[in-house]
């Protein structure tokens, strides 16, 4: 036998062993309005979208024999959880997770490796992944709490949330995001924040050593304050200066103003401590 | 009944309301859907199920920094403060005693400092300067407990959590610098705070990571 057919062989063998150790399972739950989904699934992915009538279903493709789907209801509670036998790592243990729920179903989601998705939704919503990329789209109405360490979190279209977002060096990108409350809280990633600031919330974006740069439509209304200790702070909006401010304004290291209608206007906090922070419109298309 | 007397009475609504209470809560939106929330986590905090238990070691952690702050005492024979073990989702909920022992130490060491400087500003050269919280006093968030959970992940894995451990300490080591500058800043006070938030949820994904 020549080493070409060898080889062959065992990529086949490799190849039918994995096919045969990945398996599917589909699982239906019924529940009521305002359901809570918890899926905890140490590596692999989960994705959320909405599904028609009040039924949960959980569709997971399990990549060895090495893990195992458990899931309990628990009246209008659905858990699922990823359990790791014995010998399982990162490979072998993954589980990828397509769910579908009620849109006003509240969910938590936990991957250490993600990615984690939701997209539709309008129930609260948990995602948490150490290095999970984290996506969440066309979402309204919302409670979202994101946290990272290092995986970069993506949120677009997202109205009228009460948003709170931590990830410690993770880039955090927030496109057409609004509420009563966005936050973000980074230590070295980077913020980038595109959209209007909505009408009367409350916008705040810290990072200690990452860049901020907000970028807004023409005729966005909001009272901005921006402080950066040791980094620069650049604006390209024209702002209506404070007659008072609560801290002493620096030049190239803070600005405090209102551009737009201070009458509807939003707060919106920029607070580096190290990183550059930039104040920019949109250019015009 | 005003909001502020129905509001002193609210541990007293338990068990049904009041004629008064209730006179107030069907007049007034705010009390009532504060009341409303009230039962609601009430009724939540019901459902979490008695298994949902950290891991010993931080309650380990939280009963030794209790003890160390004069807070708790030894326990008697035959008897822990540490819980049993065994929940699927401990990673989810041990860190909520952690988080609040971890919240209410900052509080304790920005106000500690605040009156600090406070005192300097009052008695001068005299002033007393007290001994912070110290970062191993809160909720036992040890660096080195974090560097043994991980030692075991691979080294990109490893080096990723040491950078990342090293810049939120510096993000606190900065913070702290701007509140011992500006006491009187809330928002170097926040800073601050944020800056342990950050720890605490590093210390509590990388333990999750070390679970499987």
């Amino acid at each position: 036998m020549s080493g070409r057919t060898i080889t062959l062989v065992a990529i086949g063998t490799l190849i039918a062993g994995t096919l045969v150790a990945e398996s599917r399972k589909e699982y239906h739950f019924n529940v009521g309005s305002k359901a809570g989904i918890s899926v905890n699934n140490p590596y692999g992915s989960i994705s959320v979208k909405p599904s028609t009538g009040n039924t949960v279903v959980i569709n997971a493709v399990l990549h060895s024999d090495k893990v195992e789907v458990d899931n309990t209801q628990s009246g209008n509670h659905v858990e699922i959880q990823s359990h790791l036998l014995p010998g399982a790592d990162a490979v072998s243990g993954r589980v990828d997770y397509e769910i579908l729920v009620p849109a006003d179903a509240s969910v938590t989601l936990h991957s250490t490796t993600g990615p984690l998705r939701a997209e539709k939704l309008h129930g609260d919503m948990t995602l948490e992944g150490a290095g999970a990329t984290v996506e969440i789209r066309d979402v309204s109405d919302a409670h979202v709490h994101v946290k990272t360490v290092n995986g970069p979190v993506t949120l677009t279209n997202v109205q009228d949330g009460h948003i709170e977002v931590d990830s410690l060096s993770g880039e955090v990108t927030l496109n057409q995001v609004d509420g009563p409350l966005v936050q973000v809280i980074s230590t070295s990633g980077k913020i980038n924040y595109t959209g209007d600031f909505g009408s009367s919330g409350e916008y705040r974006l810290t990072s200690h050593s990452g860049d901020i740069e907000a970028i807004v439509p023409d005729g966005t209304s909001a009272d901005v304050s921006a402080r950066s200790v040791k980094g620069e702070v650049h604006d390209d909006v024209p702002l209506q200066p404070k007659t008072h401010t609560w801290f002493a304004i620096q030049e190239g290291r803070a600005f405090m103003g209102t551009m737009g209608r201070a009458a509807v206007s939003s707060t919106v906090v920029l607070r580096s401590f190290s990183g550059k922070i930039h104040l920019r419109k949109r250019a015009a298309k | 009944m005003n909001c502020v007397e129905l509001q002193n009475s609210l541990a007293e609504i338990e068990d049904g309301s009041s004629a008064e209470q209730q006179d107030h809560l069907k007049t007034c939106p705010q009390c009532s859907a504060l009341v409303g929330d009230l039962k609601l986590i009430a009724s939540a905090a019901a459902k979490l199920r008695g298994a949902d238990e950290p891991s010993p070691r931080v309650w380990n952690s939280i009963e030794i920094a209790l003890r160390q702050e004069g807070l708790v005492h030894p326990p008697r024979a035959g008897r822990s403060l540490i819980p049993s073990l065994g929940s699927r989702w401990a990673w989810a909920r041990w860190m909520a005693p952690a988080a609040a022992a971890l919240l209410f130490a900052v509080g304790l060491y920005v106000r500690q400092n605040s009156i600090s400087v406070q005192r300097a500003g009052n008695e001068g050269s005299a002033a007393v300067s007290e001994q912070p919280v110290s970062d191993l006093a809160i909720a036992g968030l040890n660096d080195d407990d974090l560097l043994q959970e991980i030692a075991h992940e691979t080294p990109a894995i490893k080096t990723q959590y040491e950078d990342d451990l090293h810049r939120v300490n510096e993000y606190i080591q900065d913070a702290k610098g701007i509140v011992a500058a500006n006491p009187n800043d809330e928002e170097a006070r926040r800073s601050l705070m944020e800056a342990y938030q950050e720890k605490a949820m590093l210390f509590e994904l990388a333990m999750d990571r070390s679970l499987p």
